[in-house]
């Protein structure tokens, strides 16, 4: 293996586990922080919370191994690594949070993949991201 | 799901693309310059500041949201931003549309329906 590809393995990789993390964080702070309403205490209850700083740290984490990955990876397979923790954070929900995956979340999810896997070829050929 | 969570989930969107699309503005805009000089110039843009707000707001939402539902359903559900950022930055940018992006944002839709609407 080169150097290079490592580099971007060990990138992609960095990248799901701070998206995953995030997310997982966010859910760890929604339970501690219920129930939500629309009002300061429920704000305060958000921040109270540890997860949510970790969450933000892992936010950041993730932007700036983005930014990095950016400027040296295709833009494709890089899209295709920031979206698809979809499949990790799925995982986590069953290991973590005792969530049960019913038929149209594996339909659902199996189309969503399909679709990012698609997003990801068609701007490595060449298209513009969106953003 | 519930009259609450779909609310959520609209805003959601909403609050991520106009996000995405005011630091898509502030970062095209001409003229920026370069290195420092270009971090200043977008600081000095309503757009950046508006981006921000969204994405603030957005960070309220999204937790709203994970509380009413579970984690592996809202990521799923939040799928859907993709897809209209992509449908916004055409409209707004200009950004064009190969027959395989098209099959993509429509195989991500048509996911996100069978997971909302199950």
């Amino acid at each position: 293996m080169t150097d290079l590809r490592r580099f971007y393995l060990i990138g992609f990789f960095v990248l799901v586990c701070f998206d995953t993390f995030a997310q997982v964080c966010f859910k760890l702070t929604a339970n501690h922080a219920m129930p939500p309403e629309a009002d300061l205490a429920w704000a305060l209850r958000v921040f109270s919370s540890p997860w949510v700083y970790a969450a933000i740290v892992c936010y950041i984490g993730a932007f700036l191994t983005w930014m990095t990955l950016l400027e040296h990876a295709p833009i494709g397979p890089a899209f295709a690594a920031s979206h698809l923790e979809v499949i990790s954070v799925m995982a986590l929900s069953v290991v973590l949070f005792n969530e049960h995956i019913g038929t149209p979340q594996w339909i659902g999810s199996a189309l969503i993949i399909a679709g990012i896997v698609c997003l990801a070829i068609s701007e490595t050929d060449g298209d513009k991201p969106a953003a | 799901m519930s009259a609450t969570v779909v609310t959520l989930w609209l805003l959601n969107i909403l609050l991520d693309t106009f996000g995405q699309l005011s630091f898509k503005a502030a970062a095209a805009g001409p003229g920026l310059g370069t290195g420092l000089a270009r971090w200043k110039a977008m600081a000095a843009q309503p757009w950046i500041w508006c981006g921000v707000a969204c994405y603030v707001g957005e960070f309220m939402v999204w937790l709203a949201f994970l509380s009413l539902v579970p984690l592996s359903e809202g990521v799923l559900l939040g799928s859907i931003n993709i897809v209209a950022v992509m449908i916004a930055g055409r409209f707004l940018f200009n950004e064009n549309f190969s027959p395989l992006r098209t099959l993509g944002i429509l195989l991500i839709a048509s996911g996100v329906a069978v997971v909302g609407l199950a």
